[in-house]
């Protein structure tokens, strides 16, 4: 049982080669096609085509027929067809006029690592380049509603902060008040052993007050807001909305930059606030759980431990981590490209670089306030 | 033998969005070799209709039978098989964005056959060719191609696996006159060169009036004409009348060879 033979056969007439196609030619064929072929090993030019056995053809079956007449060596558009039907026929010529147009795919050659790694590196400058341009156009911008009130748009900072502050509340509050209860645990576990328990209430404070309440709100409001922007803005990229905003006359800066910049920088450091007291009360849950101290020990210490220097160094973190959050996230969105793959790049890489930037933002701060004796 | 012409059967199609019923009756059939034009005001519900036929969306009453298939009865493998055997063209491509143009058009063939390279990608470069475009088409990605190019890119994708029947949403809209006139050839040739039966939703009365078999009228949730487009011209409703109008001052009237 010559499986092969099911397929195609090969004859001599005339002094001819003969190629003779037997069964369904059709695309879901082709796997069984292209191995009967590639069992038939022709010994020289195939000059003809016969149809007799052929109970359905289309254009895939055509062009394995065709190909492997072309590989012997023949031309296909000369040779003869016997025994096709009208439509056979056409199909057929179809794919004969066009096989010039069909050449093996050229092989992608992927480049290599270090090709790679310099191409993400001057992407990345390139991006800082631009992000620099960026904000010399919106300090020029904020400078402009400094200089004329007026062209601050009250609603549109009202809805923007409504969105990334009121909003954002309730999840900030929840995990800030869960770092608290795992700082505590952590600080607790150390100073029980040295009978220094009431300095969890100090750790606690200053950790939260000066770092922690800062970075974890920013991550958050990083990847809520900023996200929230850059998916926002591109998409009004992509349906022309900020090509409408501009025809009507009215500035992209004024009417999408400026109002989420300054509701950003104006709710971080409230939000900041709630994470610094939600800290707080998570660490007195588990300081009473786990050390036994009250709350009103707690607060009490608290009082004393808690410096308003630490305070205010944290709550001046804030609008600066919320400036450059903005910059970044607004800037990838109105970056953003006219495919559908583009959203989902820039929003992930706005949450990556806020993330990062925070991070070197705070550590700047820790070397500047070292030095400064804060 | 006359079941085995039908290719389609739409029978009865009911569609309700909540208390607006876009469709209240909607029935006709389709012959295999036919390339028929369904046609309609805005907000007749022809894409809708069109979605109901390929299983995007369900009727909310009523039958489609597709290649003998019910298609809204059917279990998941025998949908499966139906979608095999017919192809669609969304109105601006659809094309799958992160892929160029060779790979869209690859997808569909590599999902249901095993094929070696040098196999597969020949056969590529075939439907690129057959949807005219050049062959250095397939290396772009879709948001470098215009939007003619990627209304080609979207109909070799669609020829992928030889299908039965094509369905085309809107292929002329946006596009150039002469460029809307290229693509009633390639519809013509489809039908008449590879023998795939044709279904296009489209306003273009140069389409109409050149190289379509049929013409279905949809209005008013049903049916209103259904026949060559020569009869559907003469029909005394008021909506038909203005249709053509435009046509008929022009001085074209009705042109039923196909196109030039």
């Amino acid at each position: 049982m010559n499986a092969a033979e099911d397929w195609a056969r090969l004859e001599q007439r005339d002094g001819r080669a003969t190629l003779c196609l037997e069964g369904s030619w059709r695309v879901t064929s082709l796997p069984a096609l292209d191995a009967a072929l590639d069992a038939l090993k022709p010994s020289g030019r195939i000059d003809a085509l016969d149809g007799a056995g052929l109970e359905a053809l289309d254009t895939a079956g055509a062009l394995a027929a065709l190909r492997f007449i072309q590989s012997t060596g023949a031309d296909p558009a000369a040779a003869a067809r016997e025994n096709f039907g009208a439509k056979h026929l056409r199909i057929l010529e179809v794919v004969a006029s066009r096989l010039d147009d069909v050449v093996a795919a050229k092989e992608t050659r992927r480049p290599g690592l270090f090709a790679t790694f310099g191409r993400h590196a001057a992407d990345i400058a390139g991006l800082l380049v631009g992000h620099l341009n960026f904000l010399g156009l919106t300090a020029a911008g904020l400078g402009q509603v400094l200089l004329n009130p007026r062209r601050l748009r009250i609603k549109e900072l009202a809805a923007q902060f409504e969105q990334v502050g009121i909003n954002a509340i309730p999840v900030v509050a929840l995990v800030t008040f869960l770092i608290g209860v795992v700082f505590a645990y952590l600080l607790g576990l150390q100073a029980e052993k040295y009978g220094a328990s009431i300095f969890v209430v100090d750790g606690v404070a200053l950790g939260m007050a000066r770092e922690f309440s800062p970075i974890i709100v920013a991550v958050i409001v990083a990847g809520r807001s900023g996200a929230a922007f850059t998916a926002q803005l591109g998409t009004m990229r992509l349906t022309e909305e900020t090509d409408a905003i501009r025809v009507l006359g009215l500035s992209p800066m004024d009417v999408l930059v400026i109002p989420r910049l300054l509701a950003l920088m104006v709710a971080l450091p409230l939000l900041v606030f709630v994470g610094n007291v939600m800290g707080n009360v998570g660490a007195m849950f588990m300081a009473d759980t786990m050390l036994g101290i009250t709350p009103t020990t707690y607060v009490e210490r608290l009082q004393t431990a808690l410096r308003a220097r630490h305070f205010v160094v944290g709550i001046v973190k804030a609008p600066v981590f919320a400036f450059f959050i903005s910059i970044i996230a607004i800037r990838m969105g109105m970056t953003v490209s006219r495919d559908t793959r583009s959203i989902g790049v820039n929003t992930t890489s706005t949450v990556v670089q806020s993330i990062v930037s925070v991070i070197l933002l705070d550590a700047v701060f820790a070397v500047v306030l070292q030095k400064l004796g804060i | 033998m006359a079941d085995l012409d039908t290719i389609l059967e739409v029978d009865g199609i009911v569609t309700r969005f909540g208390e607006q019923a876009v469709h209240d009756g909607v029935s006709f059939s389709l012959k295999r070799g036919e390339l028929v034009a369904l046609i309609g005001g805005s907000g007749t519900g022809k894409s809708v209709l069109l979605r109901e036929i390929v299983g995007l969306q369900r009727p909310t009453g009523g039958a489609i039978r597709l290649l003998g298939t019910d298609v809204w009865s059917a279990s998941a493998e025998e949908l499966a098989a139906v979608r095999r055997r017919f192809g669609m063209m969304f109105q601006d491509g659809a094309l799958f964005s992160s892929l160029d143009v060779a790979h869209n058009v690859a997808t569909p063939i590599i999902e249901q056959l095993d094929l070696p390279p040098d196999v597969l990608w020949p056969l590529v470069q075939l439907r690129i060719a057959l949807a005219q475009l050049p062959p250095e088409a397939g290396a772009k990605m879709p948001s470098e191609l215009s939007g003619g190019m990627r209304k080609r890119a979207a109909i070799a994708r669609a020829l992928a696996l030889e299908p039965e029947i094509i369905f085309l949403d809107e292929p002329g809209s946006g596009l150039d006159p002469i460029t809307a006139r290229a693509f009633d050839k390639l519809m013509r040739f489809l039908v008449d060169d590879l023998g795939i039966t044709v279904l296009v939703v489209t306003h273009d009365l140069d389409t109409l009036l050149t190289v379509t078999d049929r013409v279905i009228v949809l209005a008013k949730g049903k049916v209103l004409a259904d026949g060559p487009v020569g009869e559907v011209m003469d029909i005394t409703d008021p909506w038909v009348q203005q249709y053509f109008s435009i046509r008929t001052m022009v001085g074209g009237g009705a042109n039923n060879s196909n196109g030039t």
